[in-house]
């Protein structure tokens, strides 16, 4: 489904991805590991352009989307992305949030758009909140939200970018238990977290990226149990 | 002191009552706010075309022709005075024009645009950039960002600094004398030379500036807390 062949990013001097081939096949769960300023965020981000890669290809569904010419508007609306910090539209309520993208680019009319809104915060169980502004929201909930404005957008592919990272501790377990039901229902999806046991309990694949590369890649228990280079070794003994 | 009381009242009606004066100031008021409203309409519109200008990058990330044209106005525009602009519209560019006020509303909308356009700028570059990137990564194109997400987020941090500029322009519209407009102030002006009397006049005009912009401050004042709704905790 997505194909990325030797991929390369610089910012300036800094090389922070130094070429990356990877695989993405339908229904796969893709967890990506790694220590800060590994590049695995950047990785994450090239995936669906919001960064220029520098040099080397990505397909998606067997197109070339790193070509000068594409549309990228177009690729994205198969690629929804949760971010580490929500980025919900502050002026707007959660009902506008989840209906702006499918309502302005003519994929839904305004009542099909706001049945779908209220199905998906039907099931995250936040119906009640549809007239909320997002200030309005805990850490938590801002995330289920964002989780569902992505999944309005009906996509082929579901990015997190560290989802539960900036969540007190307490909610972090209501997020990841959106993700996990996500997994289960056969969502493809690329997962960039430190959450250690989601990892091993959904990735269908583990990846450690590190110095710009990924440095090893395995199944979940391979990946944790028998872990092949000192790098991985040495992190892995750092944050289980 | 009696004499001094009949004296402030026999003033007093040579400057508001006889002849129906009163009408003058208030036609005078009249065309104040009518080139202060287009005026800060047009500012409003063009200062967020130049602000969006300005905010433009080529694909390699440097200047665009756009972002040079806007450099361009707004420095000619703080540069020079805004009466010289008054006068070089009204007998260069828009000699052959008669109606006065929409001269003069272009004249002060196309200077306000200039700091407005700063303003606006401001207020664009403090919305988070995530913002603008979950926009996008949804698959809305830059305008619609900018349209939908951006730019009422700009708008709600430019208010107060908006409001100041609309007060100043306000106030600033008094220079339209420079080419003998009626407003407020040249009203009072022509009443003061015509009794020989400039107290109550000029103190009779000032009054009414002050209170016409404190009314419009507490009504913007409202508007503000309605667009901080989405703040609301």
């Amino acid at each position: 489904m997505i194909t990325v062949k030797d991929l390369r990013k610089d910012f300036g001097d800094n090389h922070v991805l130094r070429g990356i081939s990877y695989e993405i096949d339908k229904g796969q769960k893709i967890v990506i590991v790694g220590p800060s300023g590994s590049g695995k965020s950047t990785f994450l981000r090239c995936l669906n352009l919001l960064e220029q890669p520098t040099a080397g290809q990505i397909w998606l569904d067997g197109e070339e989307i790193t070509k000068p010419d594409t549309d990228v508007n177009r690729v994205r609306r198969k690629m929804g992305m949760v971010f580490q910090h929500f980025n919900l539209f502050a002026n707007l309520t959660i009902m506008e949030n989840i209906t702006l993208a499918p309502v302005k680019l003519g994929l839904m009319t305004r009542e099909e758009a706001g049945e779908k809104a209220l199905a998906l915060l039907k099931r995250v169980n936040l119906v009640d909140k549809a007239d909320a502004w997002p200030a309005q929201l805990s850490g938590g909930q801002k995330q289920r939200i964002a989780i569902v404005r992505s999944l309005a957008m009906n996509p082929e592919v579901m990015l997190f970018d560290e989802p539960t990272s900036a969540l007190d501790p307490e909610m972090v377990g209501e997020v990841l238990e959106v993700m996990k039901e996500l997994a289960e229902d056969g969502m493809t999806m690329a997962v960039v977290t430190h959450e250690m046991a989601f990892a091993k309990e959904v990735a269908t694949k583990c990846l450690f990226i590190d110095e710009g590369i990924i440095m090893e890649e395995n199944t979940p228990d391979e990946f944790f149990n028998h872990p092949q280079s000192p790098r991985l070794q040495d992190f892995l003994s750092k944050v289980l | 002191m009696t004499e001094w009381w009949a004296g402030v009242q026999q003033k007093f009606v040579a400057a508001f009552i006889t002849g129906e004066r009163w009408k003058l100031y208030f036609k005078g008021l009249g065309t104040t706010m009518e080139i202060a409203v287009f005026a800060a309409v047009l500012g409003i519109v063009l200062g967020t075309a130049l602000a969006l200008m300005k905010l433009s990058r080529s694909r390699s990330g440097g200047k665009t022709a756009a972002t040079v044209i806007a450099d361009i106005y707004i420095d000619i525009i703080r540069g020079t005075p805004s009466v010289l602009q008054l006068l070089i519209m009204w007998f260069i560019i828009m000699k052959n024009c008669t109606n006065g006020v929409l001269v003069a509303s272009l004249s002060f909308g196309i200077n306000s645009g200039a700091y407005v356009a700063e303003i606006i700028r401001a207020g664009i570059l403090a919305v988070d950039p995530g913002q603008t990137e979950a926009g996008r990564s949804m698959g809305l194109s830059k305008w619609q960002t900018m349209r939908y997400i951006v730019l009422p987020q700009a708008f709600k941090n430019s208010l107060p600094p908006i409001v100041n500029e609309f007060i100043t322009l306000i106030k600033e519209t008094a220079i339209v004398g420079y080419v003998s407009l009626a407003d407020l102030t040249r009203v009072a002006n022509q009443v003061s030379s015509r009794t020989y009397e400039a107290f109550m006049p000029l103190i009779g005009a000032a009054v009414i500036y002050f209170v016409v912009i404190k009314i419009l401050t507490i009504l913007l004042g409202k508007l503000e807390r309605r667009l901080r709704r989405s703040d609301n905790r």
